[in-house]
C-alpha cells in the first residue's frame, strides 16, 4: 500500500509540474500586461516600467516561472517580506500573500462541499436504491422522472429561484451567509442551508440515476444470482453483493466531484455571494492576477489528484478483486 | 479621473453594470425625488463654486444628524474587494468612500448648517493660507488630533506621508502634490526615490515642517486648487514609526472616526470605534454605530434583492458604492416600501465618444457623428434615467462652470439622433460612405450599444467597421497612441469639482502620450495654451469662469468628442437605517452619517 501511495504521489507531483509550466506560459501568452493592475489613473510607460521592476515581470518568463517554483519548495523573499515555503507569492491585485488567502477561503469551500455532498449523497443513493429495489414500480418511475427532470436543472436557475421564495418573496429564511462552524454552528449550518439544498438537488438526480442503473446491473450478474440461489435472504444479497458491486463507478464519480467542489464551486459560490476558492479562482482571471491563478490552479489540481488517490486507494477496500490484482 | 474603479481593468465592466464609480468631486442628489432630473435648485447647488471655510468652519463637532441616536452595527454588501487601503494607494470611489472612515487629511468637505458645502480645515484649522501668489500653502495643525495608538498627529507625520508617495511601491493614487511640489510626469520620483525610508527628505524650500504644528507647501508653480487636491484620501495622513510600506496597504492605522479591526481580502472586513478619535476636532464625521460588518461578492442584483426584501439582518443594511440593479429598479421605484428607501443623486461622469482627431482631422465629420450619435438609446441600455441623463456638453453637472441646457448640437432636442443633419455635413466633406473604425468593450451592454451606434451611424451615412474589444484592458489599448480606432467610448469625471481635473488631462495637447488620458488625440494651440494660462488663475470663481469659455472652445470649435450622457446613482438602504443621504462629495451615501434606528 505504501508503495501505491509513493507511486501515486509521485505521478500527481508531474502532474501538478506539467499545469503549472502550462498555466503560467499560457499566462503570459494572452495580450494583457499584468502590471496594468498595479497601474493606475497616472499609468505612463515610465510607472509601468516601475512596476514591472517590482512585480519581478522585466524578467524573462523562464526566470520567473523557475523562481516562483522554487518559491513552492524553498520559500522566497519579497519586498513586502519573506515568504515561507510553501510560497505562492503575493497577488498583484492586493499584495496579500496568496496561499493564505487560498487558506483564508478555503473554510468556506469545505462548509460548502462537505455539507452538500453529505445531503446529495445521502439522498441520492438513497432514493437511487429504493428505485432499483423498486424496479418498474410507480416509486421507481417516479425518482426517475423527477431525477431527470432535476438534473437537467442549473445551480444558476434554481438557485434564484429558491432564494426568491424562501428569501425575498417570503422572508422564510435569511440570505445564504457563511458563519465559520467554530464560531457558530447554528449559524453555519442555517447560512449555507440554502445553497447546499439548491447544490443536492443538482447532484442528487445525478446520483440517483447513477445508483439506480449501476444497482440494478450488479443485480443481474451471476454471483447475485448465485447468492439468491442459494438461498440467501432478498436483503442480504442486495446489500452485500449488489449495492458493494455498485459502489465502485459511484465513488470513482464521488471522488472526482469532491476534488472539483474542494477546487471552489463556482457557480455556487456566485450565485449564492459566497467567497471560496471558486470565487477566488473567477476574480484572479479577471484581474489578470499571476500567482493567485497560479495559486489557485495548483489548488484545485492537488484537490483533484489526491481524491483521485483516495478513489484508487478505495477500490481495494471495496472490490476485493481489486486488491488481489 | 476616468471610471477606473478596480484598475482600468474592468472600468468599463462596473460603468456598465453597477453606473458608478466616483472618489472625489462633487455631486448632488436628492432624496425621494421622483423619476427624472433633479430639481433645478439641486443643479444651482452643484454648479456653485465650493468656497473655502475658515477657522470657525473647521471646527468640530459636524453638525448633528436629527434623529440620530448611537449603536448597532450596519451590515454593508460590496461587490468587490478593497484593493487598496494604503492611503497613498488609492484613487478609486469604494475605497475613497471607505477611507472618510478610517482616515483624515489636511482638509475635506463638509455641510454647513444651511445645506452649503464647503471645504474646510480636517486635521488642519483652516483651508490653508495662500501667499507667493499662490505658490505657497501653509497649514496648522488642529490640538487634540490622534492615530488609533493615542499618538498625536504632528507635521512630521504629514512630511513622512507626503514623502512616502515618492517611493517606488507606492504605484496607484494620484501624483498632483508630488508634481506641483517636484515636478511633472514621473520626474518627481527623481528628488526622493526611496521616499523617506533611507534618511532624506525633500528640501525645506519645497516642503517645509518648521514645528510639530506647521507645514508649508512651497510649490514651483501657483496651486490655486491645492487644498482641493488635499482633500483627496491619497493624502491621508501616515504614522512614521508604523509605516510598514508595502504591508500597511492592508492594515493602516486609523485617524478617523473607525479603525479597521479584521480585513479577509476579497472576503469580510470589520470597522470597529477608534477610541482615539475626537468628534471635536472632526468637522463632518459622526461615530453613531459601533461598527460596520461588510462582505464582498454581492452583485448589483444580490443587494438590491436583499434590501429589498428588508429581512433580517438586510433591514440595518446597504451597500457603500453598489447601486440598484437596473434591472430591479422599475420593481424598487413601484414598491410602495422599497421606494420610501433610496436615494439618487448625479455622479462626477460625462461617457463621451471619443474621435480619434489623428485619424478623423474633418470637423465636419467629427460633428456629422456628433449629430448622428444615439444619446438616449445609448443611455437606455445603461440605466435608463436612473443610470443618467443625455449629455449636451463635455463637464458634467457635478462641476462647476456646467450649464444646464448647454446643447450645441442639439442633443436634447433630438436625443436620438439627427441623421438628416449628419449625412449632410457628411456629403459636404465629400465623404459619403466613409469608413469607421468602431471600437467596443466585450459587455454585454457595450454589445447592445455597438448596435445601435452602427445603426445610427450607417443612417447618416458612414461604413461602419466594428471592433470588439477586451474590456479588461479597454483603457489600456485606447490609451495608446496609435491604437488603430476612429471611434471609442470613455468616462471622465472630476477629482474635485474643478474643471482642471477635467480639461487639461482629457484635452492637453502637450499630453499626448501612451497610457495618457488625452483619448481623441486633441493637441489645439489655444486649447494648449490656455489650459496653460488658466490653470495659474489663483481666483477659483475667475479660472471657473475661463475654463466654461474653454470648454465651449473645444465643444463647439474643436469637438473631439460627442458628449453622450451623464451618470446618476440610485441607491436602497434597509428600513432600519437612519441618516442616509446622498453626498454631494462622495457621489454615494455618505457612510459618515448612517446611524442605526432603535
Amino acid at each position: 500500500m505504501l508503495q501505491f501511495f509513493l507511486r501515486r504521489t509521485l505521478g500527481a507531483a508531474v502532474i501538478l509540474i506539467l499545469i503549472s509550466a502550462f498555466t503560467f506560459f499560457l499566462f503570459f501568452s494572452i495580450p494583457q500586461d499584468p502590471a496594468l493592475l498595479a497601474c493606475g489613473k497616472n499609468c505612463t510607460p515610465d510607472s509601468l516600467k516601475i512596476i514591472h521592476e517590482n512585480l519581478g515581470l522585466d524578467k524573462p518568463v523562464p526566470v520567473q516561472y523557475l523562481e516562483f517554483m522554487r518559491g513552492i519548495v524553498m520559500g522566497r523573499d519579497f519586498a513586502v517580506g519573506p515568504c515561507p515555503a510553501p510560497c505562492f507569492g503575493y497577488s498583484f491585485a492586493n499584495n496579500q500573500p496568496i496561499f493564505d488567502t487560498i487558506l483564508d477561503r478555503f473554510p468556506t469551500t469545505v462548509s460548502l462541499t462537505v455539507g452538500g455532498a453529505a445531503v446529495f449523497l445521502t439522498l441520492g443513493l438513497g432514493a437511487g436504491m429504493l428505485a432499483a429495489w423498486k424496479r418498474g414500480s410507480l416509486i421507481d418511475k417516479s425518482f426517475s422522472s423527477a431525477s431527470l427532470v432535476l438534473s437537467s436543472m442549473q445551480i444558476y436557475f434554481l438557485g434564484p429561484v429558491v432564494l426568491g421564495a424562501l428569501v425575498y418573496s417570503t422572508n422564510l429564511m435569511d440570505s445564504p451567509k457563511y458563519t465559520a462552524f467554530t464560531e457558530n454552528p447554528a449559524a453555519w449550518f442555517v447560512g449555507l442551508l440554502i445553497p447546499w439544498m439548491v447544490m443536492a438537488t443538482i447532484f442528487t438526480a445525478n446520483y440517483t440515476r447513477m445508483s439506480r442503473s449501476t444497482l440494478i446491473e450488479q443485480l443481474q450478474e451471476e454471483h447475485v444470482r448465485t447468492a439468491k440461489a442459494k438461498g440467501m435472504s432478498g436483503k442480504t444479497v442486495f446489500f452485500r453483493y449488489a449495492w458493494r458491486g455498485s459502489l465502485i463507478p459511484i465513488v470513482t464519480i464521488f471522488g472526482m466531484d469532491l476534488g472539483s467542489l474542494f477546487g471552489g464551486a463556482m457557480i455556487t459560490e456566485q450565485t449564492f455571494s459566497l467567497a471560496g476558492i471558486g470565487r477566488l479562482a473567477v476574480d484572479s482571471v479577471i484581474k489578470t492576477d499571476l500567482p493567485m491563478i497560479m495559486g489557485v490552479m495548483l489548488f484545485t489540481a492537488t484537490m483533484i489528484l489526491f481524491f483521485n488517490v483516495i478513489v484508487d486507494a478505495a477500490y481495494a477496500f471495496i472490490d476485493p478483486r481489486v486488491r488481489l490484482s | 479621473m476616468n471610471i477606473a474603479k478596480k484598475r482600468r481593468a474592468r472600468a468599463i465592466v462596473v460603468a456598465l453594470a453597477a453606473g458608478s464609480l466616483a472618489l472625489t468631486g462633487c455631486s448632488s442628489g436628492s432624496k425621494n425625488t421622483s423619476e427624472g432630473s433633479n430639481t433645478d435648485a439641486d443643479a444651482a447647488k452643484q454648479q456653485a463654486v465650493i468656497p473655502l471655510g475658515d477657522a470657525a468652519a473647521s471646527q468640530g463637532p459636524a453638525v448633528e444628524v436629527p434623529g440620530a441616536k448611537p449603536g448597532g452595527t450596519i451590515r454593508v454588501y460590496q461587490r468587490d474587494n478593497f484593493d487598496h487601503l494604503d492611503p497613498a494607494q488609492i484613487y478609486v470611489s469604494d475605497e475613497g468612500l471607505l477611507a472618510t472612515l478610517y482616515t483624515r487629511q489636511l482638509t475635506t468637505y463638509k455641510t454647513d448648517k444651511n445645506g452649503k458645502k464647503v471645504l474646510v480645515g480636517d486635521l488642519a484649522t483652516d483651508s490653508g493660507t495662500v501667499s507667493d501668489g499662490g505658490k505657497t500653502w501653509k497649514f496648522t495643525l488642529k490640538d487634540g488630533i490622534k492615530f488609533e495608538d493615542g499618538k498625536p498627529i504632528t507635521s512630521a507625520d504629514i512630511r513622512h506621508s507626503i514623502e512616502r508617495m515618492y517611493a517606488k511601491f507606492i504605484t496607484d493614487g494620484p501624483t498632483y502634490v508630488q508634481q506641483w511640489l517636484s515636478g511633472g510626469g514621473t520626474e518627481y520620483r527623481k528628488a526622493l526615490p526611496d521616499g523617506p525610508y533611507k534618511g532624506k527628505h525633500l528640501p525645506d524650500s519645497t516642503l517645509e515642517t518648521p514645528d510639530d504644528k506647521t507645514v508649508v507647501f512651497h510649490f514651483k508653480d501657483p496651486q490655486p486648487d491645492a487644498p482641493f487636491a488635499l482633500a483627496m484620501a491619497a493624502y491621508g495622513v501616515v504614522q512614521k514609526s508604523k509605516d510598514t510600506k508595502e504591508k500597511y496597504d492592508a492594515a493602516p492605522q486609523a485617524t478617523g472616526p473607525y479603525k479597521i479591526e479584521s480585513f479577509k481580502p476579497g472576503k469580510s472586513m470589520k470597522l470597529v470605534k477608534n477610541e482615539n478619535w475626537d468628534a471635536k476636532t472632526d468637522p463632518f464625521r459622526h461615530q453613531y454605530v459601533d461598527g460596520f460588518d461588510i462582505t464582498f461578492n454581492h452583485q448589483a442584483s444580490d443587494s438590491t434583492k436583499r434590501l429589498m426584501a428588508d429581512h433580517g439582518e438586510a433591514k440595518t443594511a446597504l451597500s457603500f458604492t453598489n447601486a440598484v440593479d437596473p434591472l430591479q429598479t422599475r420593481e424598487v421605484l413601484q414598491d410602495a416600501d422599497a421606494s420610501k428607501r433610496v436615494v439618487k443623486g448625479y455622479q462626477p461622469y460625462v461617457w463621451q465618444m471619443n474621435m480619434n482627431m489623428d485619424r478623423i482631422k474633418d470637423k465636419k465629420i467629427r460633428d456629422a457623428i456628433t449629430y448622428a450619435m444615439p444619446n438616449k438609446q445609448i443611455l437606455g441600455l445603461n440605466g435608463g434615467s436612473y443610470g443618467g441623463e443625455v449629455a449636451g456638453g463635455l463637464m458634467a453637472p457635478t462641476l462647476a462652470g456646467y450649464e444646464k441646457g448647454y446643447d450645441p448640437y442639439g442633443k436634447l432636442k433630438k436625443p436620438n439622433g439627427d441623421p438628416e443633419k449628419a449625412k449632410k455635413l457628411l456629403k459636404e466633406a465629400g465623404k459619403t460612405n466613409m469608413k469607421i473604425v468602431y471600437a467596443y468593450a466585450n459587455t454585454e451592454a457595450n454589445q447592445k450599444v455597438s448596435v445601435v451606434v452602427e445603426d445610427a451611424l450607417t443612417k447618416a451615412g458612414f461604413d461602419v467597421q466594428k471592433k470588439e474589444v477586451d474590456s479588461a484592458s479597454w483603457y489600456a489599448q485606447m490609451g495608446k497612441v496609435k491604437n488603430g480606432f476612429d471611434l471609442y467610448m470613455t468616462g471622465w469625471g472630476q477629482d474635485w469639482p474643478s474643471a482642471s481635473t477635467v480639461i487639461p488631462p482629457s484635452y492637453d495637447g502637450t499630453q499626448i502620450a501612451d497610457g495618457a488620458s488625452n483619448y481623441s488625440h486633441i493637441n489645439d494651440e489655444h486649447v494648449n495654451s490656455e489650459i496653460k494660462r488658466i490653470s495659474r488663475i489663483t481666483d477659483i470663481k475667475e479660472s471657473t469662469k475661463e475654463w466654461q469659455k474653454l470648454h465651449h472652445y473645444i465643444v463647439e470649435k474643436v469637438n473631439p468628442a460627442a458628449p453622450v450622457y451623464y451618470t446618476k446613482q440610485l441607491q436602497i438602504y434597509g428600513s432600519k437605517i437612519g441618516g442616509a443621504e446622498y453626498s454631494d462629495t462622495i457621489n454615494y451615501i455618505d457612510p459618515t452619517r448612517l446611524y442605526v434606528k432603535k
